[in-house]
């Protein structure tokens, strides 16, 4: 089949998002499909959101060079809007800031009249959308819960292999715990950070990965003294990101409300433990506390506690990082590509 | 120069790929050599039905591309209609060709405008807000003196040609002057291979002809060149990849290159970079851009006994061919991506800085 995989991308900002896109293409022409993704630029500035939609709206995809398109696959917010006679929706996120996140710091909304009615609108016009589609299946549990919850619409999960699957492989237990995630308020490193100040054994934290909060995170570190225990590894992809998922203890993931996130399938591959938090959201649909992870309250002290036990025993670090890899060695890229096409 | 973020705009077509799309990325790497910090922004396009066209325009007006990433944007490219709808202060022009078939296309049989009321009012449009777009762009230039030609006649907007150097040309390189003429094209009517062909029957020398390239006639040339009974001197050699094409440019005599007003054509450039002399034809367009008569090729009538003469003269006198062709590598010499990112960004800055009407972070 001819398919193209509708992608909202923001110019010099990389993402799981795109990894995600990315990928589905890549598996999609390992099967023998035709397959392409089609972008169109999208800058999640609030004034422009409906612009955005509407920019896509414009767009008919049914033909390209005077041939049919046979499948539209869209992913995030708004890409549902382009025209297509068979659309097929793989949800990675609507937009966040619109819906869950509405009330928290983390989005840009506020209670004022103007803003209330841009929610509203984007929610109907996301539902009318979502009617169009011939089916709609998320990429989580939580992306599930949020669209019935939000737009009355009942979306099976489907799971995907992270990016990484190939490369990652189990190198021992050493001395850091890992964190590998954009520099962003969601991803709350301040709060691993604070956590490694509290950590009685000499364990390190590696942080992978580079955003706006760079230069911030950077002074809080050395504020709270913690140069030579904390290491900004900067942005990294790759076989570098492979190799040191395999020589950490662990791997702390602790973002607030993740959709999905690949961190915890990539620790599990590498045969890691994952340290998460009771509100981390997708890293709770395979992390089970005391199997293959550990879940703490979203607090310093509780993270630290998680670390120091695995640190204290690293037996156990290997038998909870064994049964995530479990966990993640069930989920494959035929299955998602059979829920999708049908 | 302080480094830029600049965002060049692309018009995709899902599953057709082409000499646009090479062209934009390379033009992204040079503005990264120079220090810039640049990124394609693609749009899907698509031209069917032709109702859709202004459409897919209006989705490129929609795009407030001032702000990106955290930050503003200080620079935008446009290449193709319709990138240069989109909105930005500073958009600079480097058009690789509007919507033809609505242009000089119309009306012939590559495009899919017709004489009906419908079809003359949508192209009527369609030029307009090209007209009106086109002129808030804060420099223009183009491609190929043919597509500023186009510009400025129908919509009476004056450019420059940028030329940019072909992907081969930190490779190509002279070797022997060799005992066969090139032809590197693709296997198609409007590039008049045919008429390569036939100048072998007239030539005298025992020059051969190579003809690199694909494409859907290939069938056809090869029972052309049989039932010439050219076999022995005229060979087809298909695709080829880059390494065998440099080594073919490397050893060849001279190139010859008769189209039917091609829009730029890198063979040329190609040609002159292996220091070999180009011959052409008086209607091939893009080539007569670069190719000087006797100075370094020969631009002939398009037929068989013209381009067979060009051929006898080159074939007997490989000194002849050595000194044209180091002629037309100073003129491809001169072909820098440093000068198309310089011309392009100089262009950009010569308006105010951009201010987005609301922060971007």
């Amino acid at each position: 089949m001819r398919i193209v995989v509708a992608e909202a991308r923001a110019p010099f900002v990389r993402d799981g998002a795109d990894l995600h896109a990315e990928s589905l293409v890549a598996q999609l022409r390992l099967r023998g499909h035709d397959a392409e993704s089609v972008t169109l630029p999208f800058n999640g500035r609030k004034n422009e959101l409906l612009e955005q939609a509407c920019a896509w709206r414009m767009l008919n995809l049914s033909t390209s060079n005077a041939r049919p398109i046979d499948v539209l696959i869209a992913t995030r917010f708004p890409t549902w809007f382009a025209r297509h006679p068979r659309k097929v929706v793989w949800l990675i996120h609507q937009h966040r800031a619109a819906y869950e996140l509405f009330g928290t710091p983390y989005s840009d909304f506020t209670d004022s009249e103007s803003d209330i009615q841009l929610r509203e609108r984007i929610a109907v016009l996301d539902s009318r959308m979502f009617a169009e589609c011939e089916r709609i299946v998320t990429n989580s549990r939580n992306t599930a819960k949020r669209i019935e919850h939000f737009n009355g619409v009942s979306a099976r999960p489907v799971y995907h292999p992270p990016p990484l699957a190939g490369r990652l492989r189990d190198g021992g237990y050493g001395n850091y715990m890992l964190v590998v995630a954009r520099l962003e308020p969601l991803k709350r490193i301040d709060l691993v950070i604070r956590a490694i100040a509290r950590v009685a054994s000499p364990v390190r934290l590696v942080i992978v990965g580079d955003g706006s909060l760079r230069t911030k995170l950077e002074r809080e570190t050395a504020a709270l003294n913690l140069g030579h225990r904390v290491t900004f590894a900067g942005p990294l992809w790759g076989d570098p990101v492979a190799d040191l998922y395999a020589g950490a203890l662990g791997v702390i993931y602790a973002p607030f409300d993740e959709d999905y996130g690949y961190v915890t399938l990539e620790a599990f591959l590498a045969a890691k433990p994952v340290i998460t938090t009771t509100d981390a959201g997708g890293p709770l649909e395979f992390v089970r506390d005391g199997d293959n992870g550990l879940v703490c309250e979203p607090e310093a002290a509780s993270l630290a506690a998680a670390i120091d036990k695995l640190a204290a025993d690293r037996a156990l670090a290997e038998r909870l990082g064994r049964a995530g890899r479990q966990v993640a060695g069930t989920i494959t890229w035929d299955g998602v590509i059979e829920q999708l096409l049908g | 120069m302080t480094p830029l973020r600049i965002l060049i705009l692309e018009a995709q077509v899902p599953f057709v790929h082409g000499g646009a799309e090479i062209l934009v990325r390379e033009l992204a790497s040079a503005l990264e050599v120079h220090g810039h910090h640049a990124q394609v922004v693609s749009v899907p396009f698509t031209d069917s039905p032709k109702e859709e066209i202004l459409a897919g325009a209006e989705a490129w007006r929609l795009l407030d591309v001032t702000c990106a990433g955290g930050g503003s944007i200080d620079l935008v490219i446009a290449t193709k209609f319709p990138t240069y709808f989109a909105r930005h202060p500073r958009k600079v022009l480097w058009l690789v060709h509007q919507h033809r078939a609505a242009y000089e296309l119309a009306g012939t049989r590559f495009s899919d405008f017709s004489h009906t009321p419908r079809d003359i009012a949508l192209r009527r449009r369609l030029i307009e807000a090209d007209s009106r777009m086109l002129r808030e762009c804060v420099g223009h230039f183009t491609i190929a003196r043919t597509v500023s030609d186009r510009m400025l006649r129908y919509n009476g907007i004056a450019s420059e040609a940028l030329y940019n150097p072909p992907k081969l040309a930190g490779r190509l390189a002279a070797g022997p002057y060799g005992d066969y003429v090139l032809t590197v094209t693709r296997l198609e009517h409007v590039k008049r291979v045919d008429l390569a062909i036939d100048t072998f029957q007239k030539a005298t020398s025992g020059m051969r002809l190579l003809i690199a390239g694909e494409g859907s006639i290939r069938h056809d040339l090869a029972e052309h060149i049989e039932r010439l009974g050219l076999s022995d001197r005229v060979t087809l050699l298909g695709r080829v990849d880059d390494d065998r094409l440099v080594e073919l440019y490397a050893g060849c005599r001279a190139v010859l290159f008769a189209p039917y007003q091609e829009d730029y054509g890198y063979v040329t450039l190609e040609a002159f970079l292996s220091r070999k002399p180009v011959i052409t034809a008086h209607d091939s367009g893009g080539t007569l851009e670069f190719v000087v008569d006797d100075v370094n090729g020969y631009v002939c009538d398009p037929t068989p006994d013209a381009l067979a003469m060009a051929v006898n003269r080159l074939s007997a006198d490989a000194a002849l061919a050595a000194s044209l062709g180091e002629r037309g590598h100073a003129v491809a010499a001169n072909i820098t991506w440093d000068n198309v990112v310089e011309r392009l960004t100089e262009a950009g800055s010569r308006t105010h800085r951009v201010r987005p009407a609301q922060p971007c972070a």
